[in-house]
């Protein structure tokens, strides 16, 4: 349980050539999928993950760059309401939302 | 540091004088606006040409005085988003009759040359690296004007007004 | 309508020249975001939570049906096949691409169209009067004051780095249907005693954090010098408005701050300086821009038209509909109508690429192929003959257009708040829906009469919350959204700015909350006649606040 009291964090940004809602990933790429987001546990990851997004913002790939809280245990969900949203879509065009992890078939 | 007009580079003549430097023989000096008020005297006198540089909340009716002996005015912007950079150049031009170089300084975009040069500006200084080739592309993206303003190009309205006065002659 | 010439058609294009050359030198890199943020936001592009966000501009509201079908055919190219109205009179697409932005501008300007000044610190898209022109209350159509500020105002070489942004909308009314209070300025087109037509200034007004009713400046502004007056008031706003802080930046604070006194004889001071230096336009000018606002040519109908009559004998709802959303119109045998957007449920101001053909459709066929965009984010049909309101009742009912709600409790202003807006501390929409589905019943809303209700997702108020009858603010308590109550607001001649009643409800007990409002509004009225803004402005909020919060 010591663990769920760490801070988690995830890497997120919006591409700045089309605007979409990215995450940095393990492999080291942006996805549009949140589940595929690398998770920081650690201060020193936690560092890394920033001077990453820094470095992605400075580059020209992305903008608005922010390293954000999500709710330890299971799958990766941001902990603020207006990350989930981000994540997701409008709440008011279910038909419109992004599924968390990219479907099988594509 | 290098100096541009709407066509690009050009050779600039003026040294800028640090507050605590003395006043050189001859020579082209840019000063403070606080240096000027307080030695405009021996300036003027040792100096062959003067210059200021002056922040965009300045007092225009402080520096009004001087403005007849003036070789440039240097305006600074405080950041990109400063306005008042344009206001100054008009008031200045329109409004106080300022005849001689008006130059803008700090970090205006290229973006912005063309708004500067219609609101009576001259030279401009930019860092070495700036994009002049922009700047120059800039000051050129519009050939036709809506409103007047210090450079009496004709406003749109005007044009049409000569165009149709033409058309019943 | 205003159709442009040559020289309107070249400064659109080499706008669409420059605002692509701006992309590509940020795609390079050349232009950091920094720098290219103010560039983007003067052509109306936002970054959002989802995407890109673009603000189309639609010069005080109006629109042909061409222009109309070519807003859908951009929905459907660039964007997910649908657009939001907006309390500017504007559009958003919500998903679009910086790459793409050259191009969709260049269908834009194919139909007289821009996105120009439509958000940074400049002065933005003039708004007016949805009904300008078919009003028979107006002194004079507020479009070619309009259209002239539009020009004037647009690329000003001295006015796009202002300390923050700026609005101006006009009335040519006394009734006042443009909220001109509520703007940095505001113009009420009068007539002095002499019968000349000129303008009553307002400055200073503005709702965000600071809401302020704006104060009348001047009475009477001659026509022929009003860009001058308005070049001195924005050159003494560019000048002394506050650059040190955000929330203090806007030209009402300057005013506070200043004193309207002193602000005025600054004004004043600047103006005979300007008044001669070739800012007012050329007398033949107006009249040429006069000449595209015109009355089209009406048909002379006697009234009563004998089917229109029949038609609502015989459909109690269609009767209803036009009491509501037909607004009388000054030529005998026609009427406006007002298209709700506010279906039971829906997303207020959104509209399909599908609904918005058929709209244009209904615009062709029968409103002289003329659309408005409302602030209260409906479109009106300005030009309907009374013979054919039956036909566009029934087709509105096949697109979903047709409630019956104008001006009623369901007729809500609701920001894009947090489903869609990166400034937003909470939802607005799921609210609105909520509420309208709980006022669902007809009978029921108009029992009630007529209530603004606006929501704002944040403090910047762009649903207006603090001219609402009933306002409704989203806040952040600690990462769950909340909502606080305001009431008495309005945006009308007799403007006010709404109170806070009390302590914010969560999103589950919102919808209660305005239920009980309403309900004891409903219970101390003096007559089914007297208004929610009535019965308030007699009572005060002591009723409403027991009523929410019990006696204490
Ligand atoms: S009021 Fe706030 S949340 Fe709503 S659209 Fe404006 S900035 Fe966004």
């Amino acid at each position: 349980m010591a663990q769920a009291k760490e801070e988690m964090k995830i890497l997120t940004a919006n591409r700045l050539r089309n605007g979409e809602t990215v995450y940095y990933t393990a492999a080291g790429e942006w996805s549009p999928y949140v589940s595929q987001a690398k998770v920081a546990a650690t201060p020193e990851d936690i560092d890394a993950l920033t001077k990453i997004g820094a470095a992605a913002y400075a580059a020209n790939l992305v903008v608005d760059v922010n390293v954000i809280d999500i709710t330890p245990g299971g799958d990766v969900k941001p902990s603020h309401i207006r990350e989930i949203i981000r994540a997701s879509g409008p709440t008011v065009r279910s038909d419109l939302n992004k599924p968390a992890a990219p479907s099988q078939r594509s | 540091m290098a100096v541009v007009d709407s066509n690009g580079l050009i050779a600039d003549g003026w040294a800028r004088l640090a507050d605590d430097a003395p006043v050189p023989k001859g020579g082209s000096v840019v000063v403070s606006f606080a240096r000027l008020k307080n030695e405009h005297n021996s300036l003027f006198s040792a100096a062959t040409k003067v210059g200021v540089d002056i922040p965009s909340d300045v007092n225009l009716g402080e520096l009004e005085p001087f403005l007849p002996r003036l070789g440039v005015i240097v305006v600074r912007f405080a950041t990109m988003r400063d306005g008042r950079v344009f206001s100054v150049g008009r008031l200045l031009r329109e409004r106080y009759g300022y005849a001689a170089d008006m130059r803008a300084v700090g970090p205006f975009i290229p973006d912005q040359a063309q708004f500067l040069l219609r609101c009576g500006f001259t030279s401009f200084e930019v860092d070495d690296s700036y994009p002049v080739e922009s700047f120059k592309r800039s000051a050129r993206a519009y050939s036709v004007w809506y409103q007047r303003a210090t450079d009496r190009a004709a406003s749109v309205a005007e044009l049409r007004q000569g165009a149709l006065d033409g058309s019943k002659s | 309508m205003y159709i442009y010439d040559k020289f309107d058609h070249t400064i659109t294009r080499e706008r669409v020249a420059e605002f692509s050359q701006q992309v590509a030198r940020r795609l390079t890199g050349e232009l950091s975001e920094d720098q290219f943020r103010p560039l983007r936001l003067m052509n109306g592009l936002y970054l959002q939570l989802h995407a890109y966000m673009l603000r189309v501009a639609i010069p005080y509201g109006t629109l042909s049906s061409k222009q109309l079908h070519m807003l859908a055919d951009i929905a459907k190219k660039y964007d997910r096949d649908y657009a939001h109205f907006t309390t500017r009179q504007n559009l958003q697409y919500n998903w679009i691409k910086l790459d793409q932005v050259p191009d969709l501008l260049a269908d834009l300007a194919s139909v007289e169209m821009h996105a120009n000044q439509t958000s940074g610190n400049c002065i933005r898209n003039v708004t007016a009067d949805q009904f300008a022109g078919v009003a028979g209350d107006e002194v004079e159509d507020p479009r070619i004051i309009s259209e002239i500020i539009r020009q004037w105002s647009t690329f000003h070489p001295e006015f796009l780095y202002l300390p923050r942004k700026f609005k101006i909308a006009v009335t040519g009314a006394p009734k006042d249907r443009a909220a001109i209070q509520f703007h940095d300025i505001g113009l009420q087109i009068v007539r002095n005693d002499a019968g000349e037509v000129g303008y009553a200034v307002y400055v200073g007004g503005g709702m965000g954090r600071t809401p302020i009713v704006g104060p009348l400046i001047r009475g009477f502004v001659p026509k022929a010098q009003i860009l001058s007056y308005l070049e001195a008031i924005l050159r003494v706003y560019n000048r002394y408005g506050r650059r040190d802080n955000i929330y203090k930046a806007r030209i009402k604070i300057l005013v506070r701050e200043t004193g309207q006194a002193e602000f005025t004889r600054q004004v004043e001071e600047e103006w005979p300086l300007i008044r001669d230096t070739g800012v007012d336009i050329p007398a033949g000018e107006e009249a040429r821009i006069r000449a595209f606002f015109a009355p089209p040519a009406y048909e002379t109908i006697a009234e009563p038209v004998v089917a229109f009559v029949e038609a609502k004998k015989k459909y109690p709802a269609f009767d209803r509909w036009v009491s509501t959303n037909v607004h009388p119109h000054k030529v005998k045998g026609y009427g406006a109508v007002t298209i709700s957007l506010k279906p039971i449920g829906g997303i207020p101001g959104d509209a399909s690429s599908t609904q918005m053909h058929a709209i244009a459709d209904l615009a062709d066929t029968y409103s002289l192929s003329e659309v408005r965009v409302t602030h209260v984010q409906n479109l009106v049909l300005p030009n309907v003959k009374q013979a054919d309101l039956f036909a566009v009742w029934q087709r509105l009912g096949e697109i979903g257009f047709a409630d019956a709600n104008i001006g009623l409790v369901t007729d809500i202003i609701a920001c894009p708040g947090l489903d869609y807006c990166a400034l937003a501390n909470a939802r607005s929409i799921p609210v609105s829906q909520r509420i309208s589905e709980r006022f669902a019943d007809l009978d029921r809303q108009h029992t009630v009469g007529p209530l603004q209700i606006k929501i704002s997702g944040c403090i910047n108020a762009c649903g207006h919350h603090h001219a609402g009858h009933i306002g409704i603010l989203g806040v952040d308590k600690a990462g769950v959204e909340f909502y606080q109550i305001t009431l008495g607001g309005a945006g009308d001649e007799k403007a006010s700015v709404g109170t806070l009643l009390g302590p914010g409800f969560p999103g589950d007990q919102i919808t209660d909350a305005v239920e009980r409002v309403v309900n004891t509004y409903l219970e101390l009225r003096s007559s089914p006649t007297e208004t929610f803004i009535e019965a308030y402005r007699r009572v005060g909020a002591a009723p409403f606040k027991e009523s929410l919060y019990g006696r204490r």
